[in-house]
């Protein structure tokens, strides 16, 4: 008897403690002050709390090592980590950092980046930027807006790129960029790598590829312009405001000059906050346009690619290939609770030989739920459907985070 | 994958083996000035809690502008170092975006501990300033605002394991004090050792300056802090055994106060927090920006504890079902 009365008092205790649990979750939700339509679960708000105190917030402020957790290509699994290291000198005037990583499908990257951010009361920040990239399965399904889905093939990219740049800020909202690099002679192989998927090599299934005609790739000198005007919120989780982009850039055959290029990019984002910003509205759109001289080609490297986790989500990762691209995504976003959002989303594009056949013909739409702190998106998982079926992503960073922009670097092979 | 677990596992392991902390004993620099922790406080009653023990001239205007010097690279929080109107120098402690502000804790848990003797930097809270930065000026949210002094030299940390103190009672009220606190935080990295110079002497003075985490839960990954809802529910003492206090502490460093703080230590750190006037306390909640209501929640919790912690002094055992 005295055994079941201990009982009785233990289940009447975990009643209490699950009625303080919920009272508290209410209040806890009130603290907070962030809108959304349902009060959060502590355990969300402390397992966001101990994410933002252990990796960080995705910022670069914070000295000292820290967990290298994005910095990698799409294509290279869901995940990826390893060692970084940063340091401020002289106040905020200095900025030094190195870090490697290894992701799940064994990519590989080490890069180390100089840069004096703040000169001219920070009106002007200068840098260099090197990175050694080992991308192990690179998808290619080949050019044109027709390439079939049957001719999927992978290939390893090696590279080591290396840039200077400069960005002119006359207002806060407003960055004038400027970069000159090389990419030192990139080697395409056989895929590699973990988790391989069994697809033939890109040089069996594309072998006619003028890529593959000769026995290296060339060096490549590159240089970029860009004017940018940003008035998100958040870089990493924007509920207000836009980013508008546009940038002209070219690359240089070094060796037989067969392979040099121009393009022409214009981007813009925009969110818009709805109902005491619990719902909110994100808009983007980007087109991407290459020229070549006569008798020049663009390596399928170097062209623009569509479809993926940041892009057309219902299709594979670089699934569409060629000079030009479009896509735009329109999608909303709900804040269930303080740090979980549901979404919905659509996406269209296409690419084309020539920008007057461009169209929003590929199409793919979806759900998704996001779980981000107030600065950035943690984790997302997306469920898409497309015309070549479903596909289900799961992502550590916010599809539309434009993180590429913040590269200093060429992206090579080009990431959407 | 392997290289992902290799990468991960140490810091898992370490996080979770107490047996990593160093042997707990009392240890001192050969060649360091005269160590001091805590000084007797002969005039408690009559100590000016609201503005601290550096006083009200050294405080920073609410009103004036300040000029960024520095982001700050360090700790989980954000903050900076600025440089007020009359040229002297502050480290801004302010809130993260998801987390609760640790200023006015940190505030509040300072006034305390300088008013019953234990020494402690000069530390303000201010709710929101005036920042002026390279490109303007405008209303940043506020924080803890902690002077730069010409008479404090920062010396690094010390070691909550090993130091001069270590089995002394002001060494053990002080971790009672801090548990009737819930601070969750008990880290090296959170003490700073600091050189005093004055005319007349010069002297090592140990601080726990870092106390952010407390006034909510305790425990080693994101406990509550700042929540007064979650510090009126928190359990406080599992009972007495063998003599020593046991506690309901999750935080980090729990051999600290496992079986090593006395129902004697509980009752001396009671007493002298017991001296505090309800002026007083409320004067140390109002430093920390706390509306009164929620301070006064606050006080109540903390003088049941202090009542509970001077009821334990004699005791060699109890429990809490000993009072049913």
């Amino acid at each position: 008897m005295a055994s079941n009365h201990s009982i009785d008092q233990r289940l009447v205790r975990l009643a209490l403690a699950g009625l303080l649990t919920v009272t508290a979750t209410a209040a806890g939700a009130q603290e907070t002050g962030a809108p959304a339509f349902f009060a959060e679960p502590h355990v969300i708000t402390r397992g966001i709390d101990a994410a933002t105190r252990t990796l960080g917030d995705g910022s670069d402020v914070k000295n000292g090592f820290y967990p290298e957790l994005s910095n990698m290509p799409t294509g290279a699994g869901w995940i990826s980590a390893g060692p970084g290291y940063r340091y401020w000198f002289f106040g905020d005037q200095m900025l030094v950092d190195g870090s490697a990583a290894i992701s799940w499908r064994a990519y590989k990257m080490a890069q180390a980046r100089f840069e004096l951010p703040h000169l001219a009361r920070s009106r002007l920040a200068i840098g260099t930027h090197v990175r050694w990239q080992d991308l192990t399965q690179v998808t290619y399904f080949g050019e044109g807006p027709d390439s079939l889905e049957a001719n999927r093939s992978e290939y390893r990219f090696k590279s080591t790129n290396i840039a200077a740049y400069a960005t002119v800020r006359p207002i806060r909202w407003l960055a004038i960029g400027g970069r000159v690099g090389w990419l030192d002679s990139p080697s395409i192989l056989e895929p590699a790598g973990s988790f391989q998927r069994g697809n033939p090599s890109t040089q069996d299934v594309f072998a006619s590829d003028p890529v593959f005609a000769t026995a290296e790739q060339p060096s490549y000198g590159y240089r970029e312009a860009s004017v940018t005007i940003d008035t998100r919120n958040r870089r990493s989780y924007p509920t207000a405001g836009g980013l508008y982009r546009a940038a002209w850039s070219g690359f240089t055959d070094q060796d037989q000059g067969v392979f040099s290029g121009h393009r022409s990019e214009a981007e813009a984002a925009h969110f818009i906050p709805l109902s005491r910003s619990r719902v909110v509205l994100a808009l983007h759109g980007w087109l991407t346009a290459s020229d070549t001289a006569d008798g020049d080609s663009i390596p399928f490297y170097w062209q623009p690619s569509l479809g993926g986790h940041n892009t057309l989500r219902g299709y594979s990762d670089y699934r569409f290939h060629d000079r030009n691209f479009l896509v735009v995504n329109v999608e909303a976003r709900f804040a269930l609770f303080t740090h979980v959002d549901a979404a919905v989303f659509a996406d269209a594009g296409n690419v084309a030989a020539h920008v007057s056949d461009l169209d929003l013909d590929k199409r793919s739409y979806g759900v998704g739920w996001r779980m981000h702190s107030r600065e950035s998106t943690f984790a997302r998982f997306d469920i898409a459907h497309g015309a070549e079926g479903w596909r289900f992503l799961f992502r550590l960073s916010d599809p539309l985070h434009l993180s590429r922009l913040s590269r200093r670097l060429a992206p090579v092979p080009f990431v959407p | 994958m392997r290289a992902l677990f290799l990468l991960a596992a140490p810091a898992v392991i370490a996080t979770h083996l107490s047996s990593c902390a160093a042997e707990i004993r009392p240890a001192l620099h050969p060649d360091a000035p005269p160590a001091s922790l805590w000084v007797a406080p002969a005039d408690l009653e009559d100590r000016d809690v609201f503005n601290g023990p550096w006083g009200a001239d050294r405080a920073p205007a609410p009103d004036a502008r300040y000029r960024v010097l520095e982001h700050k690279h360090t700790g989980v929080n954000p903050g900076m170092t600025v440089r007020d109107p009359q040229g002297r120098q502050w480290s801004v402690k302010q809130s993260g975006p998801d987390t609760p502000d640790e200023g006015p804790v940190e505030v509040v848990l300072s006034r305390v501990l300088s008013a019953v003797g234990y020494h402690q930097p000069p530390v303000y809270y201010l709710p929101s300033f005036t920042l002026e930065d390279d490109w303007g000026t405008h209303i940043e949210r506020g924080g803890r605002f902690r002077l730069k002094v010409a008479s404090l030299k920062d010396r690094g940390e010390w070691s909550w394991q090993q130091n001069p103190f270590v089995g002394t009672t002001p060494y053990r009220g002080l971790l009672a004090i801090l548990m009737m606190f819930n601070s969750s935080d008990l880290k090296n990295s959170n003490n700073t050792l600091y050189e005093f110079r004055s005319a007349e002497r010069r002297e090592y003075w140990y601080v726990v300056r870092d106390l952010g985490t407390a006034l909510g839960t305790t425990g080693r990954f994101a406990p509550l802090k700042n929540n007064v809802d979650a510090f009126e529910r928190y359990p406080f003492i599992r009972g007495v055994q063998g003599g020593y206090v046991h506690f309901h502490y999750q935080g980090w460093h729990q051999e600290l106060v496992r079986e090593r703080i006395r129902p004697s230590d509980m009752a001396w750190a009671g007493d002298l927090l017991g001296r505090l006037s309800d002026r007083q306390w409320r004067a140390a909640f109002r430093a920390g920006g706390y509306a009164p209501e929620v301070a006064d929640r606050f006080i109540r919790v903390l003088k049941n504890k202090i009542a509970a912690g001077q009821r334990l002094g004699g005791l060699q055992e109890w429990s809490p079902y000993d009072a049913n």
